[in-house]
C-alpha cells in the first residue's frame, strides 16, 4: 500500500518540467546578473569582511589591530560565550516544541474543519505577524509587566498578594519566541494536512482505526514534511533572535544576537562582533544542513 | 464513538486558545490607543486625543514618509530584479545554477543581526557608503529580493506556459511574446511578491537599526526610541493604525485577485 500512497501524493505535486530553451549567448548574464551582483558584493563580500575581522585583534580602546589572533573564536567556544549559545539553542528548541504543540491542532482544526471559513481562518494567523512587529511585542511586554494586565488582573482577585516576576524570565522570553514565529509553523503545517487524502484516512477508519492510532500511524508520518518544514522554519530565525530577548529578556536573558548586536552597535568592537556573528551564522548553516538531510530532502521539497 | 465528537469540538477549544494568544496583544494596543490613561498601559475612560497628538507629531510624519519612501523603492526594485532572476532560473539551464539558487537563499537564512552587522561594517569600512537613505535601501533591496524571486518562482510552477509558446508560433517575435503575453502571465507573481515585500521592508527594525546611522529614523526604530521613554499612548496610536491598514490592504488584494480571475 505505501508504494501506492507515495506516488499519487508525489504525483500530484511534482511541478511540470519546463521545456528547454535555446539559450542564446548574453540571455544568462542578462537574466542573473543583476542577483549574482546583489548577492555577490552585498551578501559574499560583506560575510567574508566580517570573516577576516573575526581574526583580528582589538585594541585598548576597541580599535581594530591588525595582527592574526583566535582569541575571539577560543572566547566563543570557551565558557563565557558558550552559555549564551546553549541557552539559545535551549529556548528555539522548547520553541519548537511549544510552536508543534500548539500548531499542529490549529493547523489540523482549519484544514479539517474549516470548511467556508478557512481563509478567513488562515488570514487571522497572517495579519498579526504581518503587524508590526515592534508594537506587539512592546504590547506583550505591557501585558506582562509587573503593574500589566496579567498580574493587576490577579492582584484584584486576590489570587496573589505581590505581582509575579514574569517580564524578564526565561519563560517570557520563550512566550514572545512562540507569538513571534507560531505563523511560520502554522502555515507550511496547514498546507500538508491540506495535501492529505481523504479517501486514506477514511480507509484507516473503516479498517477499524482508533482516531489516536489513524492519527499516528496514518496522518502524522503523512504530514511528516510539514513537520520538518514548520520546524525548519521556526527553529533558523528563533536561533538568531535578537528583538525578543532584547524587550522582554531585559539583561537576565540573553541570546547570540544580544551578544552580537551589543557589540556592533553599543560595544563597538568589531572583531568579537564579528566573530560572534560568524559563529552564528555557521552555526545556522550547520542546523540547516543537518534538518535538511535526516529530515529527507523529498518531505521538504514537497512542503515549499 | 462519543469520541468522535469529542475531538472536533477539543480542537475548536484549543484552536480559539492559540488565537486568543495572537490576536490579545492585538487588542489590547486597540483598546489602550482609546485609552485617557497617559501611560496608555491602563483603561482610564474613553479618549480620541491620542490620535489628534498623533496628527501633529511631526517625527512620527517624517518617519512616516522616509519608511514609505525606502519601502517603495524597495519593492520596485526587488521585484523587479526578482521577477527577472525567477524567469531566468526558470526557463534557463546553465552551470552553477544549484549553487546559485543556494546562495540566493542565504539572506533569508541569514539572521538580522548578521546581515545587518556585515553590511553595517563593509559600508563604514569598505566601501564608504553614507549611512541613512542609501544605505537603508541597499540593506533592505538586499534582504528582500531574495524572497521577491522565490515568491514569483514559486508561482511561475502554476503558470500554463502555452500561451507563450502560442504566441510565438503564431508569429510574435520574442519581445513582443514577452511584452503582451508573458507580462500579464506574470502580473499575478508580481503582485503576490509586491504584497509581501512592501510590509516586509515597511517593517523590518533590525538590520535598518544596524545601518541607518544618525538622524535617518524610520517608523518601527521611532517606535523602539519611544518604548525607551516608557509607555507613551503614540506606540498604541500607531499599531492600531497599523493594524486598520493591514486589514484594509488584505481585503483591497483579495479583491483585487477575486477581480482578475474573473476576467480571465
Amino acid at each position: 500500500m505505501g508504494t501506492t500512497v507515495n506516488s499519487t501524493l508525489l504525483h500530484r505535486n511534482t511541478p511540470k518540467e519546463p521545456k528547454k530553451k535555446k539559450t542564446f549567448p548574453l540571455e544568462v548574464p542578462l537574466y542573473m546578473g543583476p542577483i549574482t551582483f546583489i548577492v555577490g558584493v552585498f551578501v559574499f563580500a560583506p560575510l567574508l569582511i566580517i570573516l577576516f575581522y573575526s581574526f583580528l585583534k582589538t585594541g585598548n580602546y576597541g580599535e581594530i589591530v591588525y595582527e592574526f589572533t583566535l582569541k575571539n573564536i577560543s572566547a566563543i567556544l570557551g565558557a563565557g560565550y558558550g552559555g549564551v549559545f546553549l541557552t539559545s539553542f535551549y529556548l528555539a528548541f522548547q520553541t519548537n516544541v511549544i510552536c508543534l504543540l500548539v500548531g499542529y491542532p490549529l493547523a489540523y482544526y482549519i484544514a479539517r474543519y474549516g470548511g467556508q471559513y478557512k481563509v478567513l481562518l488562515i488570514s487571522m494567523i497572517i495579519i498579526p505577524s504581518w503587524v508590526a512587529y515592534l508594537i506587539r511585542l512592546y504590547a506583550l511586554k505591557t501585558i506582562a509587566g509587573n503593574k500589566g494586565l496579567i498580574n493587576t488582573l490577579l492582584l484584584n482577585l486576590g489570587i496573589i498578594s505581590e505581582p509575579l516576576e514574569i517580564l524578564y524570565t526565561p519563560f517570557i522570553v520563550m512566550v514572545g519566541l512562540v507569538y513571534t514565529w507560531l505563523p511560520f509553523m502554522v502555515l507550511p503545517l496547514h498546507a500538508s494536512l491540506e495535501g492529505l487524502e481523504p479517501a486514506l484516512l477514511e480507509a484507516a477508519t473503516d479498517l477499524g482505526a482508533s482516531p489516536v492510532r489513524r492519527f499516528f500511524r496514518v496522518i502524522l508520518p503523512l504530514t511528516r514534511g510539514g513537520v520538518i518544514a514548520g520546524s525548519i522554519l521556526v527553529f533558523i530565525p528563533t536561533l538568531g533572535d535578537w528583538l525578543v530577548p532584547a524587550l522582554l529578556g531585559g539583561a537576565k536573558v540573553m541570546m547570540v544576537g544580544n551578544l552580537v548586536a551589543f557589540q556592533f552597535t553599543v560595544a563597538g568592537n568589531i572583531p568579537t562582533g564579528s566573530s560572534l556573528a560568524i559563529m552564528l551564522a555557521a552555526t545556522l548553516i550547520l542546523t540547516l544542513y543537518l534538518a535538511i538531510k535526516w529530515g529527507g530532502k523529498e518531505a521538504m521539497e514537497r512542503i515549499v | 464513538m462519543k469520541r468522535k465528537k469529542l475531538a472536533p469540538k477539543i480542537l475548536a477549544g484549543l484552536s480559539f486558545m492559540a488565537y486568543f494568544f495572537l490576536w490579545a496583544p492585538v487588542l489590547v494596543i486597540i483598546v489602550f490607543s482609546f485609552s485617557a490613561n497617559r501611560y496608555g498601559v491602563a483603561w482610564d475612560g474613553f479618549t480620541m486625543k491620542w490620535y489628534g497628538a498623533l496628527l501633529q507629531n511631526v517625527a512620527v510624519k517624517d518617519a512616516l514618509i522616509r519608511s514609505l519612501i525606502i519601502a517603495s523603492v524597495t519593492v520596485v526594485v526587488s521585484t523587479l530584479i526578482g521577477t527577472i532572476t525567477a524567469y531566468g532560473l526558470y526557463k534557463l539551464h546553465f552551470r552553477g545554477k544549484r549553487f546559485l539558487r543556494t546562495s540566493i537563499l542565504l539572506p533569508i537564512i541569514m539572521p538580522g543581526v548578521v546581515t545587518g552587522g556585515a553590511l553595517l561594517v563593509f559600508f563604514t569600512r569598505v566601501i564608504h557608503i553614507p549611512l541613512g537613505y542609501p544605505s537603508i535601501i541597499i540593506a533592505h533591496i538586499v534582504f528582500s529580493t531574495p524572497l521577491a524571486v522565490f515568491v514569483i518562482l514559486g508561482r511561475m510552477q502554476r503558470i500554463n506556459w502555452a500561451w507563450e509558446e502560442a504566441a510565438m508560433d503564431l508569429g510574435a517575435n520574442r519581445f513582443r511574446t514577452f511584452v503582451r503575453v508573458t507580462g500579464p502571465l506574470l502580473m499575478p507573481a508580481i503582485m503576490a511578491s509586491a504584497v509581501l515585500i512592501f510590509p516586509w521592508s515597511f517593517d523590518d527594525f533590525v538590520i535598518t537599526y544596524f545601518v541607518s546611522g544618525i538622524g535617518s529614523t524610520t517608523l518601527p526604530i521611532y517606535v523602539f526610541s519611544q518604548m525607551r521613554f516608557g509607555a507613551t499612548p503614540v506606540i498604541n496610536t500607531i499599531g492600531a493604525l497599523f493594524v486598520a491598514v493591514t486589514i484594509v490592504a488584505l481585503f483591497l488584494q483579495r479583491a483585487i485577485e477575486k477581480r482578475s480571475k474573473a476576467t480571465l
